[in-house]
């Protein structure tokens, strides 16, 4: 009972031709989830945040809290 | 006109997919010509087997001979393993011989048929030159 030859040739190659457009695939995958999950919403946030920001406002509050040396609170 | 030349290397390559798809053999040493014929599998062995049986092979020969092989996608035929095996005779180096055989089995990877085959294939010679596989010397396991 001999053994019947197998393939010996190629096998790399068949199972890089097998796996990277795979691997590809999923990187590509990851990469569009990571950015539309993580990455947009993040920049949405901060749009979000500074829509409504009042530059000034929070200027005068830290200004009160006593904070600056530059400038003292409005009482002083 | 290497611009040229690419192309058709990357038509080969494409080729040589197409080729792989229908089931077809691809020649293992497809190397970017944009002239020049692809080597037949059977031209490479025979071009493997000639180099071994260099009568005055010298030790530093057979080692670069082997690494290079081990280099390509394949495991190399029985008949040019046997010709690597009788070099090792003449140059009286019992350690590559059994080092060429655990070689094959780590090229075989996960393809556990191979290199049961390959001993099959070699017993004959492996009997002649007294050669000890290395599972027969319990070097197969750590």
């Amino acid at each position: 009972m001999s053994l019947p030859k197998p393939v010996m040739r190629g096998l790399l190659g068949k199972r890089l031709r097998f796996h990277l457009p795979i691997a590809f695939t999923l990187s590509l995958a990851a990469a569009i989830a990571f950015k539309y999950t993580v990455t947009e919403p993040r920049k949405q946030a901060y749009a979000d945040f500074y829509k409504q920001y009042d530059a000034t406002k929070e200027f005068n509050a830290m200004r009160e809290a006593g904070i600056f040396e530059s400038v003292r609170p409005s009482g002083e | 006109d290497s611009g040229t030349g690419l192309h058709h290397c990357g038509e080969m390559f494409r080729a040589v997919f197409r080729l792989s798809a229908t089931g077809a053999r691809t020649p293992v040493a497809t190397r970017c010509y944009s002239h020049g014929k692809v080597e037949s599998d059977e031209e490479f062995d025979a071009r493997w087997v000639t180099y071994f049986s260099k009568p005055d092979i010298d030790a530093w020969e057979l080692k670069k001979g082997m690494n290079t092989l081990i280099g390509y996608d394949l495991v190399p035929e029985a008949k040019i393993l046997d010709s690597a095996l009788r070099a090792c005779r003449r140059l009286n180096d019992m350690a590559s011989a059994i080092r060429i055989l655990e070689a094959i089995k780590d090229k075989a990877g996960p393809h556990k048929d191979i290199y049961p085959y390959l001993i099959q294939e070699l017993k004959p010679t492996l009997t002649e030159l007294g050669i000890s596989t290395p599972e027969e010397l319990g070097m197969d396991r750590l």
